[in-house]
Formats: structure tokens, C-alpha cells, sequence
């Protein structure tokens, strides 16, 4: 096992990119290239499950959605905590336990508290 | 530990109080709640034994005694909160619990032994802040403080980090002490010290700077500090600005003195610019509220003279200068409260005529400027002496000189209140002053005076 790491350890996660990279750019220009090209006025507008495209998306809608986008992402970045505690279950033992249901319980508080406050109520 | 357990779950419990309509207890559970923490904190005094959790926190008496100013002056502020916040909207627990939020952060930003504690601590504290500053939801001003004092905030604290990342990548740790180690194993044995090290001081020093609002960082301050809510602003100018100076204090002085040499012109170069734009700009204000953000940059000047002149002393004076200012500005926060409760105006000319229909007020509010200005027999006299002596014996003579020109200049815009106050005649009403304020008036004027008079009163042995 080695201490330090030099920059030649880091050389396959440059391939990586580099395939990334030169896939994605690879495969749009190969396309644009070889494709046959029909322009007319329909086969340029954006394409919505066959719904005839109804005004600008950039408009203002209610704050709502911000509300519960957020606190979706809140307790969903929290089980995230969970995964390396499971896997260290054993070596951190009762203390970790312990730690852990503090943990979930002040998520559970906030959780509560959210619902109490009618944050998810819609109307 | 016992009192960020205390604050942190105090926090939660106010919160489930407002839940359940108790909002009668909210003040009382608040007080009664910090009380406990100060007592767990002072409990611990002179029983330190080494960093814990890891070192991770370093519960020294360092952190014993700035965690026992903010405390305490959360406390005074929230005494004066009563029937505060029920004017702005109704989510008045959420405002306390917020403020408890900002103040568990402060206490890990005043005891970090840990870089990433102390970016933790900066951040619990700062995103409570940003909220607090744009309570007042339909109030113009208080929507830009938030948004500005957020942006530039989120601004500093990436410098913070970008130099974290950087000295990690020199000494290979986030520890203090192992930071410190590196630095003078480095310089015994005549090794060169990475770039990045250097780089990283500096990044932390502006991101530091921008916290304390420090000149050139300081833009945001008077913007934010006006637009808040005044009992916000008294917390923002007291409390943060005390831990910003705590934790400031700390990384410098334990963990990059090795490089003292580097570092120190930086420093001194912003302490000479902040006293000067604070001092000036204040001259210039007709709103009083506005006059006290640029004089809390002046302060954060003076205040700056212990990190330029680490002596044996350089805790001690940010000590007394916290407590003298943290005093003096309560008492002016409360009056501009009750000003603007009362005439709706925080213009200096509201003042006028204070003196005599209000002889208590008017007294508070003197002796605070005088303290503010660093007249002797206040205790902003003995935190500028023990500041300058500290400079002295470092032999900054200069910067004592220009500071001391600094304060000359600070006496003209602080005495523009006492003389509204005493010799502007006004037609006025006379302002009812409720009985919390009249304590907390009460209790940092003799604060103020005592410290004056017998600064040994203090201990000096942090």
C-alpha cells in the first residue's frame, strides 16, 4: 500500500475523462455528419410527448415547488449518511448505533416539525 | 461541550414551543436555557486537559471566555427582544431558534482545533445570519442586507476554503497543532515551506477578514448592517463580530505564529486600512444605525492589533475590547431601538433633546459613546490602552500613532450624539422605556463603568 500518491496514479482517471469527453462529442458530430437533414418547420420544434408546444418555460410558478424540491433534497442527501455507517457497522459498534438513532431522531424532529408546520400542504 | 449540547437542543426544543403555540415561554425557556449553557461554561474554567473528539474541539480557557461573552450577550440581546419580533410576522419561535442555531455555531468557531470545525462553525453561524437578516419579508432593505450580505459571504467563505485546501495540501493535515509542527519542524531544520502554504495564509486572511469586516473586505457591512432588523444588526455587531475574532485570533495566533513574519504586513496593512475608512466614512453619516456599522469597522481595527502584535497579551486585550464593545454597542442597539419604536427616525436629530426628557436614556447612551470613543473611566479606554501597549511593546510605533489619530477622529461623530442629546432642544415626548430595557441598559453601563475603573476584575489568564 502506498503513503503517497504522484500524479502518474491519477493517469486512468484522465483516460477516463478523455473517453467521456470523446464519446459524447464523438458520437454528436459523427451524427450531425452522417445523418441525413430534413429541415422544415415541424421537425424543428421541440419535441413534447406529441403536445403542441404551448408558450415560454420561462415564466414565474409558484414557490411551492421550491419548497418541496428542497426539503426532498434535504432528507434524500441524508440516507447518504447511512451507506458508509452499514458498512462500518461493526467496528463502530454501540457507540455508532447510539449515534446514528441521534442522528435519524433530529431528522425525524425536523421531519416532524415540517409536517406540523403544513409545509407539504399543497393548497 | 455540555453548553453547545445545551444551546443546540434548547434550539430545538423553542422551535417545537412556537409548534405548540406556547408563545408566552418562548422568551423565558430561551433565557433560562442560555443560563444553563453559561453555567456549564464557566463550570469549565482552568479544567482543560487536551483537544477531544478527535481533536477535533479544544474546550481551553480561550474558548471558556469568549464563549462566556457571546453568551452572555445573546442574552442581553434577547432581553431586549420582548415583543420584538411579534411586530415582524408571526413565526416568532423560529426566530429564536435561529438565533440559538447561529449561536451553537459561534461556540464551535470560538474552541475549533480543527480547520474543518472551524469551517463548520462559520457556516452553522452564517446561514442563520443570512436568514436573520431578511426577516422583515416585506421590507425593501431587508431583502438586499440578506441577499447581499449572503452572496458576499458565500463569497468569503469560498476563499476560507480554497485556502484550507491549499495549506492541507502543504502540511498534510487539518489539525493546529499539526499545521504549527510542520511550520517549525520545517523552519528548524531549514526546509523550504510549500508555496501553497503561503497562499493559503493569505486566502484565509481575506476570508477571515471578510467575516469581521475588515477593510478592503468590508463593503457588504453597512448595506447589511442598516438593512437588518436593529436587535438582528446588534447581534451581527456584537456577537459574530466577537467569535469572528475569536476564531481569527485562534488560527493565527496557535497555528500559523511560525510564519509571523509573512503574514504580519498583510495584516497591518488592513488594520491601517480598516481604522481609516471606518473613522472617516462614520464622519460623514446622518443615520445613526449607518454611523454604528462604519464604527464597528473602526473596531474591528483596533481589535485587529492583537493578531498584528501576538503578544502574551493578544487574548487577553480582544477579551476586554470584546466585552467593552460588545457592552457599549447594546446599549446603543437599545436605544436606536427604542428611537425607532417610538419616532420611526434613526437620524442623529431624533436625539435632540433626549437629555432631558429621557435623563436615564440619555446617560446609557453617553457613557456608551464615551466607551465607543475610549474615554477613560470606560471600559473602551482599557481595551484600547491594553490594544496599544500591546502594539508598543511590539514596536509598531507608528500604528499606535495612526490609531491613536484614528480615535481623535472617532471622538467627533460619537460626540454628535451626546450633543443632540444634551444641547439640540427639541419638542419631544418623552420615550417610554419598558423594564427589560431598563435592565439591560442597567447591566451593561455598570459592565461598562466596572471594567473602567477595576479591569482587574477580569481574569488574565486565558
Amino acid at each position: 500500500m502506498e503513503a503517497q500518491s504522484t500524479a502518474i496514479n491519477y493517469l486512468p482517471i484522465i483516460f477516463q475523462i478523455l473517453v467521456a469527453l470523446g464519446f459524447a462529442v464523438g458520437t454528436m458530430a459523427v451524427t450531425h455528419m452522417i445523418g441525413p437533414k430534413r429541415k422544415t418547420s415541424d421537425k424543428l420544434t421541440p419535441f413534447e410527448a406529441g403536445i403542441k408546444v404551448v408558450g415560454n418555460a420561462r415564466q414565474p410558478f409558484s414557490v411551492k415547488y421550491f419548497l418541496v424540491a428542497i426539503l426532498f433534497v434535504l432528507f434524500d442527501v441524508e440516507v447518504i449518511f447511512m451507506y458508509p455507517w452499514a458498512v462500518n457497522f461493526r467496528e463502530l459498534g454501540s457507540t455508532g448505533m447510539i449515534e446514528m438513532f441521534i442522528f435519524m431522531g433530529t431528522l425525524l424532529l425536523g421531519f416532524f416539525y415540517i409536517i406540523k408546520k403544513k409545509a407539504l400542504d399543497w393548497d | 461541550m455540555n453548553a453547545l449540547i445545551t444551546i443546540s437542543v434548547l434550539a430545538v426544543l423553542v422551535l417545537y414551543l412556537g409548534l405548540y403555540k406556547a408563545n408566552k415561554a418562548l422568551l423565558p425557556v430561551t433565557l433560562l436555557g442560555l443560563a444553563v449553557a453559561l453555567f456549564f461554561t464557566i463550570n469549565h474554567w482552568n479544567v482543560f486537559t487536551g483537544p477531544t473528539f478527535n481533536d477535533m474541539m479544544s474546550y481551553d480557557n480561550f474558548a471558556v471566555a469568549f464563549s462566556g461573552i457571546t453568551i452572555t450577550s445573546t442574552m442581553l440581546i434577547l432581553l431586549l427582544s420582548k415583543g420584538y419580533f411579534e411586530k415582524i410576522s408571526d413565526h416568532v419561535a423560529e426566530y429564536y431558534s435561529i438565533i440559538l442555531f447561529s449561536l451553537a455555531g459561534i461556540l464551535v468557531m470560538v474552541s475549533y482545533h480543527n480547520m474543518t470545525m472551524l469551517f463548520i462553525g462559520i457556516e452553522i453561524m452564517s446561514v442563520s445570519l443570512y436568514i436573520l437578516a431578511g426577516i422583515r419579508k416585506q421590507d425593501f432593505a431587508s431583502n438586499e442586507a440578506a441577499l447581499k450580505y449572503f452572496l458576499m459571504g458565500a463569497f468569503s467563505t469560498g476563499f476560507l476554503l480554497f485556502g484550507v485546501a491549499l495549506i492541507y495540501g502543504a502540511a498534510h493535515s487539518f489539525d493546529l497543532e499539526a499545521i504549527k509542527m510542520h511550520l517549525e519542524t520545517n523552519l528548524q531544520t531549514g526546509q523550504a515551506i510549500s508555496p501553497l502554504f503561503y497562499t493559503g495564509v493569505v486566502l484565509m486572511a481575506v476570508g477571515m477578514a471578510f467575516k469581521v469586516g475588515a477593510a478592503p473586505f468590508h463593503f457588504w457591512t453597512p448595506d447589511v448592517y442598516e438593512g437588518s432588523p436593529s436587535l438582528i444588526t446588534a447581534f451581527m455587531s456584537t456577537v459574530v463580530k466577537t467569535a469572528g475574532f475569536a476564531a481569527f485570533l485562534r488560527l493565527f495566533a496557535t497555528c500559523f505564529y511560525p510564519l509571523h513574519d509573512f503574514w504580519m504586513p498583510v495584516i497591518l496593512v488592513i488594520t491601517i486600512i480598516t481604522l481609516f475608512a471606518g473613522n472617516i466614512t462614520a464622519l460623514y453619516q446622518n443615520n445613526f444605525k449607518r454611523m454604528l456599522a462604519w464604527s464597528s469597522i473602526s473596531h474591528a481595527g483596533y481589535m485587529l492589533f492583537a493578531i498584528v502584535s501576538l503578544g502574551s497579551e493578544a487574548s487577553y486585550g480582544v477579551f476586554v475590547y470584546a466585552i467593552a464593545y460588545s457592552a457599549a454597542s447594546i446599549i446603543a442597539f437599545a436605544g436606536l431601538v427604542l428611537m425607532q419604536a417610538n419616532t420611526g427616525s434613526d437620524s442623529f436629530d431624533s436625539f435632540n433633546g433626549l437629555g432631558r426628557k429621557n435623563p436615564f436614556l440619555a446617560f446609557t447612551l453617553t457613557v456608551a459613546m464615551l466607551s465607543l470613543a475610549g474615554i477613560p473611566l470606560t471600559a473602551g479606554f482599557i481595551g484600547k490602552f491594553i490594544m496599544f501597549s500591546n502594539a508598543l511593546s511590539s514596536m509598531h510605533t507608528w500604528l499606535v500613532v495612526l490609531a491613536v489619530i484614528n480615535a481623535v477622529i472617532s471622538i467627533f461623530y460619537y460626540f454628535r450624539v451626546i450633543v443632540a442629546m444634551y444641547f439640540k432642544d427639541a419638542e419631544r415626548a418623552e420615550l417610554e422605556i419598558p423594564l427589560n430595557f431598563k435592565v439591560v441598559l442597567a447591566i451593561s453601563v455598570v459592565a461598562t463603568i466596572l471594567i473602567g475603573i477595576w479591569p482587574a476584575f477580569l481574569p488574565n489568564v486565558i
